[in-house]
């Protein structure tokens, strides 16, 4: 088995608002490299309920999917079949958690399911260490910025 | 970020962009690490990554300025390869630092009294 792949780190806001600002608000921070299109006004959309979609929408309306909500637990879990730029049997699982820290945000993060993908599993593996690396800045900057923590 | 003119700390570099730039980041480390390989189609390259065509074409473009990569076609597709000489200038440089510093670590090393409590 490929170990999962497992990144923790501090956001400077209440579990609430981190579990908003990656669904709700994902549209305000979601880099446009991290998509299918690359374009830049489209809309990140991510259903909240078990079973929802997520997915792009561009500007000119078509979509594109990247994942299934599997685990809708706000504010304290997330959990999502993930197949960006993947066919939906390659989907891999990203299982997120919001732990409460005095009014900070520990954000637990395990992708895993690897071994789905057979002899090429390490190299995507490898490749969405760099996905993270690319994405989670964009994520840490939206949490101290996004509109109100008390909203 | 700019590559306009070559940066006047680097002269042993001939490309306009860093090459220390162009790695700083881990998409295109990745990018780097894949062709190790051998030569690469952008559409090849891109089917490896987890970003866009857009972003993809734009990271090579980087690398390609920073010379540590070269792009040639064969037939209609465009295929990316590393640039020898960029990534031997890259090695060169870090050779050249962290030999100098070896040099006056063993230096310091061979003039210190070894500890006691040191094996």
């Amino acid at each position: 088995m490929t170990e999962p792949l497992r990144i923790a780190f501090d956001v400077d806001c209440p579990p609430e608002h981190a579990f908003r600002v990656w669904t709700a608000k994902a549209s305000s921070w979601w880099p446009a490299d991290h998509t299918v299109s690359g374009e830049k006004d489209l809309e990140v959309v991510v259903e909240g309920r078990v079973g929802g979609r997520i997915f792009e929408r561009t500007a000119a309306g078509s979509t594109h999917e990247w994942g299934e909500v599997t685990a809708w637990d706000p504010p304290r879990r997330l959990g999502y079949l993930w197949y960006l730029r993947r066919d939906r049997a390659d989907a891999t699982e990203v299982e997120i958690t919001f732990l409460d820290q005095d009014g900070a945000t520990r954000v637990e993060i395990e992708h895993r399911g690897w071994e789905r993908l057979g002899a090429r599993g390490p190299d995507w593996r490898e490749a969405n260490t760099a996905g993270w690396q690319g994405l989670l800045p964009h994520f840490v900057a939206a949490c101290a910025t996004e509109g109100d923590p008390d909203e | 970020m700019s590559a306009a003119a070559p940066s006047p700390a680097s002269d042993r570099f001939d490309a306009l962009g860093d090459p220390f730039d162009a790695l700083g980041d881990p998409h295109r480390r990745f990018i780097v690490e894949l062709l190790r390989s051998g030569g690469r189609s952008v559409r090849q390259i891109a089917d490896e990554l987890p970003i866009s065509r857009p972003a993809v074409s734009r990271h090579l473009r980087l690398l390609k300025d920073a010379g540590l990569v070269v792009e040639e076609a064969r037939g209609t597709q465009r295929i990316y390869r590393l640039h020898n000489e960029g990534v031997a200038a890259v090695q060169a440089y870090l050779l050249q630092v962290w030999g100098d510093a070896a040099a006056r670590m063993r230096l310091f090393a061979e003039n210190t009294e070894p500890s006691k409590d040191a094996q």
